[in-house]
């Protein structure tokens, strides 16, 4: 940035302020012309060396170009190295904010990023006394919005937008067509007082900023919201608004535009208008939906060429956007309905790690896009392009804020008639002030022709203005705010298998009834889309011999089968690997861990009946925790397939099978010698320590994981077996077979235990002498000791095992 | 009861006890008959003419707790055979969505009734406890829409699941206690996260628009 040009973000493409530009130009002409006298110079030179022998490399032709050791070509680069520094700037400054833990949650980190921006601005200015580069249109709209666009609607709660779409929508058009002409016609009023000055702005003006002005602006919103966790329904309220009208805002923009530029305007340019109005907004989806058609299709093909398919999700639905712009459409629309239509298929057609790499490079995308634009938005404001109205400015933010509160009020009252959740005051309240404008506004603002409007400037530092009040006070207090109201907020718990089991199940009773009802409700549109899905797109669209579930669930099958072979073999041998049972009975009444709990979800989610997605919070800036996990265990698939080969060639001796088990798992210990360094990693995580998976591999966990349970199953059913109360026998006899078989081995379960809290040598000798436990359950039957408390005996199993692991290496 | 609907008063009283507006009834009236071909009643049989219904996974569930008596309202315990326009009124009832005025003790009330009609259709065999085979019987149901899926997944979801309402219910329990299935207090405490009476609805009830659809 040390040049005498300012930095700009992309190659300048519009020249906005003029006299930033020239030294821009005036580089690259000098450049080219460089350049283009260099080739010219040596063309003569070659031909006249043509004598057959090739010129040399060093230019001979030329006497007086010598080779530098080192020359400095600042021009040469300079375009991609500022791109560079900026966004290097933008990311740095957002690590700087996370430095510190509680500032995020104080200040949202859009303010900060804008504060950034003028301290920026305001060194360019000082140091060169002209403004500071603005945004330029072109870039914001052309690179800088799509990914944030794109991110959003990728990972949009699907199933949580459409339920309340009828909402949304209402919102989106009627509120933004009612702010804009309100605060449009208001202002005109203002404007009529000869006292402002204002006079000279004319009714359509008033109109066109109106328009611009009511823009809620996703990433500002985004910003904000995600941070504060309101329920997710007002989440996808405010948040699917703001996706949507800006749709509405650019085409009544455009429309009020060009009436600007006519002379007069006939009926007709109205109705044309309108026409637009709805040509713009359904064309641009259907531009969507078909490339995000055609998207899925193509990945339904790239499964032997993985690598470039995550590109395929991002070229298809910029391609929408640019596509939809090129028609004059709404790209925004277009991105947003291509990324919903394709998620679902893509999702299922590319590999797992595919999958990762979209949901990250796409996550990364929109970060930086939107750092930069707020960086941008700060810059930008320093400069001369200003002119204040103390006048127009407070109507225009006062009108703003009347005119927002009274939309959604109105609105509300309508639109309750219909919901069958009505939004409440306090919804509308939050509704009103999530209104927060941002940089679509600033860059259509910026895009006003100077020539028509004389004003410009006036509007933009009211656009201005309006922005910083809205993101820095509206955005700062809001968070106080919901938490002073006493907003119902997201409850963000444990994921638990059985509330998946209660919503599915909650879902098809509520269909069950429509259909018993004969009603159309949204249950049986959905249901109606899902049947034509299953039939037709399906197959279409996701490649074929492949199984419904992806490849992890496929896993996870294979791993419960496995788990429940081994339980069952262990059953029919009645003697239970004494090792593995002492695992088991710790796990017992634990609650399931994170990864049991992701497995089984997982499976809840890819193979119930006629597959629904359940709506997930959407954040930006971070991903659902189970990316990384989910990585991890594709790539140990193959060890542990070794694993449990090995182990089921000890499980068919069945004698001799807990001494090899033993032995197996303590030979694996010194191949992995960082273990108790990963234990206490996975300690911190998953704040439980794996229950068997003590002395495994760390590539076996998801076995070990499964496999309690299996035991867990079995044992209980043995304790059931044994007690005499008639009613345990009758709820669980459908599952055992002999229950004669009980009395045989009653005992050892609740023997069992003892060693586990510690003794593992004996553990671990006693198998080699081949004759299993008959001594030692006589041995620890005898004493009665007292039990201590299960998850007592846990922690306390815990602690000793770790602290005997190093003892325990030799073995 | 069935024939004289036409009467306002009784109309009135249907509506009071129910909470459905008289529109509403009228409606549901309609897809009675049409469901019940003209009779009073409505057997198990009618149900098969719904050919949405077919595909449900858990149609069984459903249709069985149209006749369950403890959902009728009704004193004793079992199923009845065929039921009238006032049981349909009362089933569909349990998807009324909540309205507006009501106060706490009003929403206490509606969410536990929501729930003692979903808890009754995991207790299939009437003894207040949802025992893991019932668990598992519904788990199957659900996935058995995917031919991929073997039933010892199912099965090892749902004893998942069982596990996780021991530990809400119970939290610690000996080592050789055991849990013998889900009460509905137990039950109870498990939907405490989620907010029922806000999702157990089903949409079109309150919905005047709704005319237009016949």
């Amino acid at each position: 940035m040390g040049s005498r040009c300012p930095p700009r973000p992309a190659a300048p493409l519009r020249p906005v302020p003029v006299p930033v530009l020239v030294p821009v130009l005036a580089a690259l002409a000098a450049g080219a012309a460089e350049a283009r006298a260099t080739s010219e110079g040596q063309l003569p030179g070659a031909a006249a060396m043509g004598t057959g022998t090739p010129p040399s490399p060093s230019g001979t032709a030329f006497e007086e170009t010598r080779l530098h050791v080192f020359t400095l070509d600042y021009p040469h680069v300079q375009i991609p190295f500022e791109i560079t520094l900026w966004i290097l700037l933008a990311s740095l400054a957002k690590i700087g904010f996370h430095l510190y833990h509680k500032l995020p949650s104080i200040v949202p980190e859009s303010c900060l990023l804008i504060l950034v921006g003028l301290l920026l601005g305001g060194i360019i200015f000082g140091a060169e006394e002209k403004s500071p580069p603005v945004m330029n249109s072109d870039v914001f709209f052309l690179y800088l919005l799509p990914p944030i666009v794109l991110d959003a609607g990728y990972f949009m709660p699907t199933r949580l937008f459409f339920e309340n779409f009828g909402t949304i929508f209402w919102y989106a058009v009627v509120g933004t067509l009612w702010n804009a002409i309100g605060i449009g016609i208001s202002l005109y009023g203002i404007c009529q007082i000869s006292a402002f000055g204002l006079t000279d702005i004319t009714l359509l003006q008033n109109l066109l900023f109106g328009s611009l002005i009511s823009a809620v602006d996703p990433v500002a919103v985004l910003a904000v919201f995600e941070n504060i966790h309101v329920n997710e329904q007002l989440y996808i309220l405010v948040f699917g608004e703001s996706l949507l009208n800006d749709a509405i805002t650019v085409v009544l923009y455009n429309l009020f535009k060009s009436f600007c530029q006519m002379r007069t305007i006939k009926v007709i340019d109205i109705f044309a208008g309108i026409a637009n109005f709805f040509i713009v907004g359904i064309g641009g989806v259907l531009i969507g939906i078909l490339l995000g058609f055609v998207a899925a299709f193509t990945t339904r093909f790239t499964h032997k060429i993985r690598v470039i398919e995550p590109l395929f999700v991002f070229l298809y639905s910029y391609l929408s956007y640019i596509t939809a712009e090129m028609f004059h459409l709404s790209g925004i629309m277009a991105i947003t309905a291509c990324a919903m239509t394709m998620n679902k298929y893509v999702e299922e057609n590319v590999s797992q790690k595919s999958y990762t790499t979209i949901k990250y490079f796409m996550k990364m995308l929109s970060s930086v896009s939107e750092t930069l634009i707020f960086i941008f938005m700060g810059v930008s404001t320093v400069g001369k392009n200003h002119e204040w109205n103390w006048a127009f400015v407070s109507f225009t933010l006062l009108f703003c804020l009347i005119w927002r509160a009274l939309g959604v009020f109105v609105l509300t009252q309508i639109i309750n008639v219909f919901r069958t959740i009505p939004l409440t005051f306090k919804d509308q309240f939050i509704i009103a002030y999530g209104g927060l404008r941002g940089a679509i506004c600033f860059s259509l603002v910026f895009l006003l022709p100077p020539a028509v409007f004389p004003r410009k400037k006036l509007f933009i530092t009211a656009v201005i203005v309006v922005i910083f009040f809205t993101v820095f006070i509206q955005g700062i207090t809001i968070r106080p705010l919901v938490e002073f109201l006493d907003v119902k907020r997201s409850n963000k718990k444990q994921p638990a298998v059985s509330e998946e089991i209660y919503n599915r199940f909650f879902d098809h009773v509520k269909t069950g009834i429509e259909d018993v009802c004969g009603h159309w409700g949204h249950n049986f549109w959905r249901d109606k889309f899902k049947k034509f899905d299953n039939k037709y797109l399906r197959r279409l669209l996701i490649r074929e011999n492949q199984p419904k579930s992806s490849i992890v669930s496929l896993y996870k099958k294979l791993e419960i089968k496995h788990a429940i072979e081994m339980a069952e073999s262990g059953m029919i041998s009645k003697v239970p690997s004494s090792g593995s049972l002492s695992e088991y009975h710790e796990g017992k009444i634990k609650p399931l861990s994170p990864t049991e709990m992701e497995n089984m979800r997982e499976i809840l989610t890819k193979n119930l009946y006629q597959i629904r997605h359940r709506t997930m919070s959407y954040n930006r800036h971070s991903l659902a925790a189970d990316a990384n996990e989910k990585q991890a265990k594709e790539i140990l698939i193959r060890r542990r397939h070794s694993l449990r080969e090995s182990l089921r060639k000890t499980n068919s001796l069945s004698r001799e099978r807990p001494a090899a088990a033993n032995t197996k798992r303590f030979l694996s210990l010194p191949k992995n010698t960082k273990l108790p360094e990963k234990l206490r990693v996975r300690n911190k995580t998953s704040s439980r320590v794996g229950d068997s998976s003590d002395s495994e591999l760390d590539a076996a966990t998801t076995v070990l994981n499964l496999r309690p349970r299996a035991g867990k199953i079995l044992r209980d059913q043995r304790l059931r077996q044994q007690r005499p109360l008639p009613e345990f026998r009758v709820e669980w006899k459908n599952e055992v077979d002999g229950s004669q078989d009980g009395r045989g081995e009653q005992q050892e379960p609740s023997t069992l235990p003892q060693p586990s809290i510690g003794f593992r040598q004996p553990l671990l000798t006693r198998p080699r002498f081949g004759t299993l436990s008959r001594e030692d359950l006589t041995a620890d039957h005898g004493p009665a000791r007292p039990m201590p408390p299960p998850r007592l005996v846990r922690q306390a199993s815990q602690g000793e095992r770790q602290r005997n692991k190093p003892e325990n290496q030799p073995y | 009861m069935g024939s004289a609907h036409s009467v306002p008063a009784e109309m009135r009283e249907l509506a009071d006890r129910t909470g459905f507006t008289s529109e509403q009834i009228e409606h549901l009236h309609r897809r009675f008959k049409q469901l019940s071909q003209d009779q009073l009643t409505i057997r198990k049989e009618n149900f098969d003419s719904i050919p949405d219904l077919e595909f449900n996974p858990i149609r069984g569930k459903i249709v069985h707790a149209f006749f369950d008596k403890r959902n009728l309202r009704q004193e004793s315990d079992g199923l009845v055979d065929e039921i009238n326009f006032e049981d349909f009124l009362t089933i569909m009832s349990y998807f009324r969505p909540i309205e507006m005025n009501m106060d706490e003790e009003q929403l206490d009330r509606f969410r536990k009734e929501k729930l003692k009609f979903l808890f009754h259709m995991y207790d299939s065999d009437h003894d207040g406890k949802i025992t893991l085979q019932e668990y598992r019987n519904v788990v199957e149901e659900l996935l058995s829409g995917n031919p991929h899926l073997e039933k010892e997944s199912a099965r090892s979801i749902a004893d998942g699941a069982m596990m996780e309402a021991a530990s809400i219910c119970v939290g610690q329990m000996g080592p050789d206690q055991v849990y013998e299935g889900i009460t509905f207090e137990d039950f109870l405490k498990m939907w405490q996260g989620i907010d029922i009476e806000t999702k157990m609805h089903v949409r079109f009830l309150n919905m005047e628009t709704i005319a237009h659809c016949y």
